[in-house]
């Protein structure tokens, strides 16, 4: 009841506010001069296209477009007041923790939609291989559920829209480059923890090669329902003081 | 309707409010008096379950604000002291939203039945920035009462709002306290006096004096003047007005001065005799009303039944 009503609110403030369509359009002119130059290269050198080769691209520009969609969420009901309105209103902090993390999850959801255009006009060139291409969307999916499981966490720490934000793309940047970092470490132990935590090391070697693995599935669902569980303490703990 | 036994907050170790208990019924306007810092706003806090007590209990409609958190909730309409926006909303979707976070049953209805009401229909498709002060005001009004709560908390109403709107916004009050418990907090004695059926005076976290405001009225027993003398320099005014009798002291208020009977004698006769056999021209004389501090004094010095230096006087209204 107030999950849904939440949700319809931030659903809707993402559409009428023109930043976000700013961010939708910087979204697509990105994703999609990228793609126009894989596409003239693969033509050129006749290599096989990677039908993963988009939802990539997504992983590291969300990187930077998540710690913009989630900045506001709870910082700014803070900062108007409105948060106590809200937890003086017949709703559980749960419910609007989870109306938020849908709404934003939601308006991802339609950015990478908006990027099947490139998947259609690919099918009219090339037969990519549609579990490859299936598997890397619910990849990159559950990757930026994750990715705005983390910037709502630090919406709810401040007020300050731009502190969350600096904060949710730090952490981001490290979780992205960890993947990285793991391969050139000669230490395996360190490797291995380094990308075990690391977001992008449980997209890269798994989804985007068209392997489904189940533990990582797990894994990004477990990292959104525990940095959910934070938030909803976070928030809670505004009662406190 | 409301009910408070011995709500208590600690912040840390600094205790907000001690042990404050009352009641209010419905058709009541009750209002918590008091300094910034006494405690009203955090009170309000714990009844409308925004935030709970460290110790003691309260309850909303027969509905304790934390077991049954949720059902007393739904019967609170609550406007905190700055009013809580969304200000890329349109003033009708943000009396929606809450209308239905609250489970409004006819939302559109309900909505426009109140914008009406608190004149900010016709802005109804204007975001919430937009919005003048005083309408933000009767915005937050609006959204307190939309799902129709039968008790209504209101956090300093009418702070920072233009006279015409101070106006508006007591009337309003007024008329919801037919049929509502009302809970408002306010600095203003005058208010208190003007609005409330009952008045709770604050300070420290403790109810130190409460009454109708006739009875709090009679608390100030004001021996106070206030003088003004034109014809003559200070200095002889002072020495005139010292010099009379039954006078305990004279301080300069304003333009005028203020002059505080050693007994409880009215001594408006003998100033304003005293004035014209002097031959200095009387252009002011009236009984000195009791402000919010004097009361707080005398509430004080009551509860302590100690002997105080006299209150300083400040505002007059």
């Amino acid at each position: 009841m107030g999950t849904l009503t939440i949700f319809r609110r931030e659903v809707a403030q993402y559409f009428i506010s023109p930043f976000a369509y700013l961010i939708g359009a910087g979204f697509l002119l990105f994703t999609g001069i990228l793609f126009a130059r894989d596409f003239q290269t693969a033509a050129y050198q006749t290599v096989p296209i990677n039908p993963a080769f988009i939802p990539s691209v997504i992983s590291f520009i969300t990187v930077f477009f998540a710690p913009l969609l989630t900045m506001r969420l709870l910082a700014e009901e803070r900062r108007e007041g409105t948060l106590e309105l809200l937890l003086t209103s017949p709703t559980s902090e749960a419910g609007i923790v989870f109306g938020k993390f849908l709404g934003a999850w939601f308006y991802y959801s339609v950015l990478l939609a908006l990027t099947f255009v490139y998947q259609i006009i690919l099918l009219t060139y090339v037969t990519p291989d549609p579990g490859h291409t299936a598997l890397a969307y619910i990849g990159i999916w559950l990757y930026g559920g994750a990715m705005i499981a983390v910037g709502m966490l630090f919406s709810a720490l401040t007020e300050n829209q731009i502190v969350a934000a600096f904060f949710s793309l730090i952490t981001l940047l490290i979780l992205w480059i960890g993947d990285a970092a793991g391969e050139i470490i000669g230490n395996i132990e360190v490797a291995r923890l380094l990308r075990g935590l690391s977001l992008q090391a449980h997209f890269s070697s798994s989804f985007a090669v068209g392997l489904f693995k189940a533990e990582d599935v797990a894994f990004f669902a477990g990292i959104i329902v525990i940095l959910l569980y934070l938030t909803i303490r976070i928030v809670e703990s505004n009662r406190w003081h | 309707m409301i009910e408070a036994k011995k709500l208590t907050r600690y912040y840390g170790d600094f205790l907000a409010v001690d042990h404050l208990s009352f009641s209010a019924k419905c058709g009541e306007i009750v209002g918590l008096l008091g300094p910034n810092g006494a405690g009203k706003t955090t009170t309000m806090r714990m009844l409308t379950g925004f935030m709970p007590p460290s110790e003691g209990s309260a309850a909303i409609d027969g509905h304790d604000v934390i077991s049954e958190s949720l059902e007393a909730r739904r019967r609170v309409g609550y406007l905190p002291e700055r009013v809580p926006i969304y200000p890329d909303m349109t003033v009708r979707g943000y009396v929606q939203f809450w209308a239905r976070l609250r489970g409004v049953r006819d939302v559109e209805r309900q909505t426009d039945l109140i914008l009406k009401r608190f004149s900010l229909y016709d802005r109804r498709s204007k975001l919430v920035r937009q919005l003048s002060k005083g309408m933000r005001q009767r915005l937050g009004l609006a959204q307190a009462l939309v799902h129709n709560p039968p008790v209504i908390i209101l956090d300093e109403p009418t702070i920072g709002i233009d006279p015409q709107q101070v106006i508006e916004v007591r009337q309003i009050v007024r008329e919801l306290g037919r049929d509502h418990c009302v809970l408002l907090s306010t600095h203003i004695l005058s208010e208190a006096e003007d609005i409330c059926d009952r008045v709770l005076i604050v300070d420290q976290g403790k109810i130190v004096a409460q009454g109708t405001p006739a009875e709090l009225q009679k608390l100030i027993r004001s021996n106070t003047y206030y003088v003004q003398i034109g014809g003559a320099s200070e200095k002889d005014i002072r020495i005139f007005l010292k010099g009379l009798n039954g006078v305990q002291s004279v301080t300069r208020d304003g333009s005028g001065y203020l002059v505080q009977a050693s007994g409880d004698n009215d001594l408006r006769a003998d100033i304003s005799g005293a004035t014209l056999k002097s031959g200095y021209t009387l252009l002011e004389l009236r009984q000195a009303r009791g402000s919010l501090e004097e009361v707080f004094l005398e509430a004080v010095r009551t509860d302590e039944s100690s002997q105080q230096p006299a209150p300083e006087h400040k505002k007059k209204r």
